[in-house]
C-alpha cells in the first residue's frame, strides 16, 4: 500500500493492496471531512527495496585490515539515521522489526536472543514461531515493552513508523534504525547489527564472504555479458497494480538496481523514491528481457504479463523473453543477498556455471 | 420627561442613504402605539434604532430617561422585549425550550434556569395560550402557532416594553385578530407598553389608540387613528384612492 | 450547571422523557461511564495486566503510594507511559472535538457543521505534511515539528477563513461556510501535491489523515490539554450566546447578546480547541459532528446543556472507540467510530418520537 523501503515485507498481492488502499481512501475522505484525496499516489508496491537517498548511511564498511576486538559493552553506535545509540550490556532480549534484520541476527549467531519479530520475518525457520510485534505495518509498542527488550532494531526511511521508534526511545529502550540504498550499505548494516549484539567478528566474516561471492558472481556475469554485442535492456518487475496499471521496478540508485547493473546489462529503473515507472517510460525504454520477481504474494506469469494494458508492444513480451526468479533473497537487504545475486545471474545467463552459495 | 422610550432628532443612515430622518417620538409607559407607512418608509429601521441594536447617525434614544447606548445590553433586554422574526431554527427544539430562550437576559452566566425562570416560561406560554404545544417541535408548528410562540418568548423576557415588527404578516384573518386581541390584553390588563409596526391599516386603526404614520424616513402624522389615517394622508403617503381602504375610523 | 426540569416536562413518557428533564443525572451517569471506560482503557491492552497492578502503578506514580504490588518495570512503563496518556488524550480530544462541533453548529446555525468547517482539517493536514517532509533527521525532533506545524496550519487556515469570510458580519454565515470550503479545497490541493511527492513518507501523512491515538504521550498531552480544556471551559461559559443565536442574529442582540463579539470569540475558541486536538491526534472525524446531535436528542437544543454534556459524551465516545480499536489490533479510531457509532446514531435517530431532524 505504501512504498515500504528496505527489508521488503514479503510482498503482498497487488490487487489486495489496491483494494485496501481504496478502502482507506474512502475512510480518509469520510473521516477528514476535507476534499483532500491521495488517490493518485496511495498505492505502491510493498515489495520494493530502496531507501530514501537523503538518509545516507553514516556508517561505512569497515576496512578488513583491523581485526575487530572482542565484544565490548557498553557499546556506542551511530545508526543509519545518524542517531547515537548506547547499548549498556550485551543484549539478551532483542526485538527485530524487519525480516532482513531478523535474518542477520540469526546469521551472526544471536538468534537465541531474539524474542520477537515483525510478521514478515519468515527466515530462518526458527524465526517463524517468535511472537509478531508488527502486524500489517502497525507496531505494537505495548507488546514490545511488555517483552522487556534490551535492544530493538528497526527499519528506517519509514519502514518502521517514526512514531513507534520515538515512543520506544521515550521509554528508554535502545533502538537502532538500519536503512540503506546500496550494497555496501547492506554490508555495513550487517556489521552494525553484529556490533550491536556483540557478534562483530561473526558479522565481519559474513560480509567478507558476501563480498567474495558477489564479486565472483559479478565477474562471471560480466564475462557472459561481454559475449553479446550490446548490453540487453532489462526490466526487473517487482510489482503491478491491475486496477490502476501502476508498474513498479527497481528504484533508481537502489541496491536492487545496483545488483542488476553488476550483471552487465542496461537496467531499466523506476522512480528513486516511489519505485514507480510510468508505462510510457517503460515502452520507450522497451525492455528486451523482463525478469519477474516472484514471491508468495506476487506471482505474475508470462501469460498474465501479456494481458497488461500496453505491454504487448514491449520487445520482451513480443519475443516471449520473460523469466522468473524468486524475489525475496534479491529484495531483502540481508545476509542472503549473494543467493539473490546468484539467482539473478542465472536468470539472466542460464548457462553460467555458478557454484551454490554456502 | 415621563416617556418610557423616546427618540429625539433621530437620524439613521447607511452611507449617503438616509433611512430615518430627524424623527422625534415619545412613547409613554402603558401606551399602545402602531407604526404604519408604506414599504421602505423606515419603520423597521426606526424600531431597531429605538431598541438600541442600531446606532443612529445623530439624535438620541432615551430609555427610561437614560441614553440607550449608556445602558448595558442585558438591562436593555430586560426592559425592551422584541418579538423575534420567524427565522428557521437550526435544530429541533421543543416549544418550551424556545420560549425559555426569552429568559437569557435574566440568566446568571454560569447557571441555567432557576425556578423563577421556569415560572416565567410557563406563565408566558399560558398567557398566549400555547401551553398545549409545550413539547411540540417548534419547527413543525403552523405559522399562526409559531407567531404565538414567538410572542411568548418576548413575554418570558418579562420586559415592560414589548416591540413587534409586523406580527400579523403571513397570518390568516383569525390569527391576525387573535394576535391583536392579545396585544390589547397585554397592554390593558398587564400594563405593558406595546410598540408595533403594522402593515394592515385596518388592524392598526381598530386596535391601536395611537398610530404614527411614517413616510420617507419621517413621521408625518402621529395621534389617534382618526386623525392619522384620514383620507388626505392615505392619498398623500400611500398614493391610493382612500375609497379602496375601508377603515373603521371612516377615513373615506 | 444545567437547567432543572420545567413543570411540563413530566408529560414526557418513558426513559427518554425522564432523561430529558434530568441533564444532571445524565452528566453524573456519563462521568461514571467515562471513569469506567478510562479504567478499562488502562487495564486492557495487548499485554495482560491485572486491574490491581494497573491501579497500584497509577497510585504509585501519582501519589507515591506503595501498595506493595509486584509489577515489573515493563508493566509500569506500559501502564504509565503508554496506556494512561493515551486514554487521557482520547478523553480530552473527544471532549474538545465534541464541544467545538457543538459550538460551530450553533454559531453558524448549521446542523451539518463540524469542527473542521473553517478549513482547520486541511490546514492541519498540510502543516503536518510539511513537517513530515522537512528534510530534517527523521526521529525525535520531527515528531514535535509535525504537531507544531499541524497546530499552526489549523489556526492559520481558520484565521484566513475568518478574515476572508467576513465572520463578523451579520448574516455572513453562508459566506463563511463557503469560504471555509474554498480555502479548504485550496489547502487540500497543496496537501495532495505534498502527498504526491512524499514518496516513502506517504504512510506517515496518511496516518495523520486517518487520525489516531497511537502517538499519544505525556509531553503532547501537556501541550494540548490546557488549550483544549481551557477552550471547552471558555465556550461553556459563553453558551448563552450560542443559545441566543438559535433564534438568529437580530433576536440574539435583542436578548442582550453582543452578536459580533461573541461569535468572533466563540469561533476563535472553537478553532483553537480543534487545532490543538488535531495537532496531537490527526484528523479524527465523527465525534465533532455527531456527539452534539446525540446530546440534543437526549436533552434538547439549549447550548447550556449541550456544551457540557457534549464534552462528557465526546470523551466517552473517543475513549470507548480507542479501546475497541486497540482490542482489534490498533485500527484507525475513526474507522471504529464510524463503524460502531454511525449505526448507533441511526438507531437513535429512528427511535426518537419527537421526529428529530437535522
Amino acid at each position: 500500500m505504501f512504498p515500504s523501503p528496505p527489508h521488503a515485507r514479503r510482498g503482498a498481492p497487488a490487487a489486495r493492496l489496491a483494494a485496501l488502499s481504496t478502502v482507506l481512501l474512502i475512510v480518509l475522505v469520510a473521516c477528514s471531512g476535507s476534499a483532500s484525496s491521495g488517490a493518485s499516489t496511495a498505492p505502491s508496491a510493498a515489495s520494493v527495496a530502496v531507501a530514501s537517498p537523503s538518509l545516507a548511511p553514516t556508517t561505512t564498511p569497515t576496512a578488513s585490515t583491523n581485526p575487530t576486538p572482542a565484544p565490548s559493552f557498553p557499546a556506542s553506535l551511530i545508526d543509519d539515521e545518524g542517531t547515537a545509540v548506547t547499548i549498556p550490556a550485551q543484549p539478551k532480549r532483542v526485538v527485530s522489526l524487519s525480516p532482513a534484520v531478523t535474518e542477520t541476527l540469526f546469521a551472526v549467531g544471536a538468534g537465541s536472543s531474539v524474542v520477537a519479530t515483525d510478521d514478515s520475518s519468515d527466515y530462518p525457520p526458527e524465526a517463524r514461531p517468535l511472537p509478531d510485534v508488527v502486524v500489517f505495518g502497525t507496531v505494537d509498542v505495548e507488546k514490545i515493552v511488555s517483552l522487556d527488550p534490551d535492544l530493538v532494531i528497526a527499519g528506517g526511511a519509514g519502514f518502521t513508523s517514526a512514531e513507534a521508534i520515538a515512543k520506544l526511545r521515550d521509554v528508554k529502550i535502545p533502538v537502532i534504525v538500519v536503512s540503506t540504498p546500496s550494497i555496501d550499505g547492506i554490508y555495513a548494516d550487517i556489521e552494525l547489527v553484529g556490533r550491536a549484539v556483540g557478534a562483530a567478528d561473526k558479522a565481519k566474516a559474513i560480509t567478507d564472504k558476501m563480498r567474495t561471492d558477489m564479486t565472483a558472481i559479478g565477474a562471471a556475469a560480466q564475462a557472459a555479458s561481454a559475449k553479446a554485442p550490446t548490453k540487453p535492456r532489462v526490466f526487473y518487475d517487482v510489482g503491478y497494480i491491475d486496477t490502476t496499471g501502476q508498474i513498479y521496478g527497481p528504484g533508481e540508485g537502489s541496491f536492487v538496481a545496483e545488483m542488476i547493473g553488476l550483471l552487465g546489462v542496461d537496467v531499466i529503473t523506476g522512480d528513486k523514491v516511489t519505485y514507480e515507472i510510468p508505462l510510457e517510460t517503460l515502452i520507450e525504454r522497451d525492455p528486451q528481457v523482463i525478469i519477474l520477481g516472484i514471491n508468495a504474494f506476487y506471482r505474475p506469469t508470462p501469460a498474465t504479463i501479456a494481458t497488461r494494458t500496453g505491454w504487448q508492444t514491449l520487445t520482451a513480451v513480443k519475443t516471449g523473453d520473460i523469466r522468473s526468479v524468486p524475489d525475496t533473497e534479491i529484495t531483502r537487504p540481508g545476509p542472503r543477498l549473494a543467493i539473490g545475486m546468484r539467482n539473478l545471474a542465472l536468470a539472466m545467463y542460464p548457462d553460467l556455471d555458478l557454484p551454490p552459495i554456502q | 420627561m415621563s416617556s418610557i422610550l423616546a427618540a429625539d432628532g433621530l437620524t439613521v443612515a447607511y452611507g449617503d442613504r438616509t433611512i430615518v430622518n430627524d424623527v422625534d417620538l415619545a412613547i409613554d409607559a402603558r401606551e399602545r402605539i402602531a407604526l404604519v407607512g408604506p414599504n421602505g418608509a423606515g419603520k423597521s429601521t426606526l424600531l431597531r434604532a429605538l431598541t438600541g441594536v442600531l446606532r443612529p447617525r445623530s439624535g438620541t434614544v432615551m430609555l427610561q430617561g437614560i441614553p440607550i447606548e449608556a445602558v448595558d445590553s442585558k438591562t436593555v433586554a430586560r426592559t425592551i422585549a422584541v418579538v423575534p422574526e420567524l427565522s428557521q431554527l437550526p435544530f429541533a427544539m421543543e416549544v418550551q425550550e424556545v420560549v425559555a430562550l426569552g429568559r437569557l437576559p435574566h440568566d446568571p452566566p454560569l447557571s441555567g434556569s432557576r425556578p423563577a425562570d421556569r415560572d416565567a416560561v410557563v406563565a408566558a406560554m399560558e398567557r398566549v395560550g400555547v401551553t398545549h404545544l409545550a413539547e411540540r417541535d417548534a419547527r413543525r408548528l403552523s405559522t399562526g402557532e409559531r407567531q404565538l410562540v414567538y410572542v411568548a418568548i418576548a413575554l418570558a423576557q418579562a420586559a415592560p416594553i414589548l416591540v413587534l415588527d409586523e406580527p400579523t404578516a403571513h397570518l390568516d384573518i383569525r390569527h391576525q385578530v387573535e394576535i391583536m386581541q392579545l396585544l390589547v390584553d397585554l397592554n390593558e390588563r398587564d400594563g405593558r407598553t406595546i410598540v408595533a409596526v403594522l402593515h394592515d391599516l385596518a388592524l392598526a386603526a381598530h386596535f391601536f389608540p395611537r398610530v404614527a404614520l411614517m413616510s420617507a424616513g419621517r413621521i408625518v402624522a402621529d395621534g389617534p387613528p382618526a386623525s392619522t389615517l384620514d383620507a388626505g394622508h392615505i392619498r398623500g403617503v400611500f398614493g391610493v384612492d382612500p375609497a379602496l381602504v375601508r377603515l373603521p375610523v371612516g377615513a373615506a | 450547571m444545567t437547567a432543572r426540569t420545567l413543570p411540563t416536562d413530566r408529560h414526557h413518557s418513558g426513559l427518554s422523557g425522564w432523561l430529558r428533564g434530568r441533564p444532571g443525572a445524565i452528566a453524573a451517569g456519563g462521568l461514571v461511564l467515562l471513569g469506567f471506560l478510562m479504567v478499562a482503557g488502562v487495564t486492557i491492552g495487548t499485554t495482560a495486566i491485572g486491574p490491581g497492578d494497573t491501579l497500584a502503578v497509577v497510585l504509585h506514580r501519582l501519589l507515591g503510594l506503595d501498595l506493595g504490588g509486584s509489577w515489573t518495570t515493563a508493566t509500569e512503563t506500559i501502564v504509565w507511559e503508554l496506556r494512561l496518556p493515551r486514554v487521557l488524550t482520547a478523553a480530552v480530544v473527544g471532549a474538545g472535538l465534541a464541544v467545538a462541533g457543538a459550538t460551530f453548529q450553533g454559531i453558524v446555525r448549521n446542523p451539518l457543521a463540524d469542527p473542521y468547517v473553517l478549513g482547520t482539517s486541511s490546514g492541519a493536514a498540510l502543516g503536518a505534511a510539511i513537517g513530515i517532509l522537512l528534510p530534517v533527521s527523521f526521529v525525535a525532533i520531527q515528531i514535535g515539528i509535525v504537531n507544531v506545524l499541524a497546530f499552526i496550519g489549523a489556526v492559520a487556515a481558520a484565521l484566513l477563513v475568518f478574515r476572508l469570510g467576513g465572520a463578523g458580519r451579520a448574516g455572513g454565515m453562508t459566506r463563511l461556510l463557503l469560504t471555509g470550503y474554498a480555502v479548504g479545497s485550496i489547502l487540500a490541493a497543496f496537501l495532495t501535491m505534498a502527498m504526491y511527492v512524499s514518496g516513502a513518507n506517504l504512510r506517515a501523512i496518511f496516518t495523520f489523515l486517518l487520525g489516531g491515538l497511537a502517538g499519544a504521550s505525556w509531553d503532547r498531552l501537556f501541550l494540548a490539554a490546557p488549550l483544549i480544556l481551557g477552550g471547552c471551559l471558555a465556550i461553556g461559559l459563553r453558551a448563552r450566546a450560542i443559545d441566543g443565536l438559535l433564534l438568529g442574529d437580530a433576536a440574539a442582540s435583542h436578548l442582550g447578546v453582543d452578536v459580533k463579539r461573541e461569535r468572533g470569540i466563540l469561533l476563535v475558541l472553537a478553532s483553537m480547541t480543534t487545532a490543538a486536538a488535531v495537532a496531537i491526534t490527526g484528523l479524527i472525524g465523527f465525534v465533532g459532528l455527531v456527539v452534539p446531535h446525540v446530546v440534543r436528542l437526549l436533552v434538547g437544543a439549549s447550548a447550556r446543556r449541550v456544551v457540557p454534556l457534549s464534552a462528557i459524551a465526546g470523551a466517552i465516545l473517543l475513549t470507548a472507540a480507542d479501546l475497541v480499536a486497540r482490542m482489534l489490533g490498533d485500527l484507525p479510531v475513526g474507522v471504529v467510530m464510524a463503524m460502531l457509532g454511525a449505526p448507533f446514531f441511526l438507531v437513535l435517530l429512528h427511535q426518537t418520537r419527537s421526529g428529530y431532524e437535522l
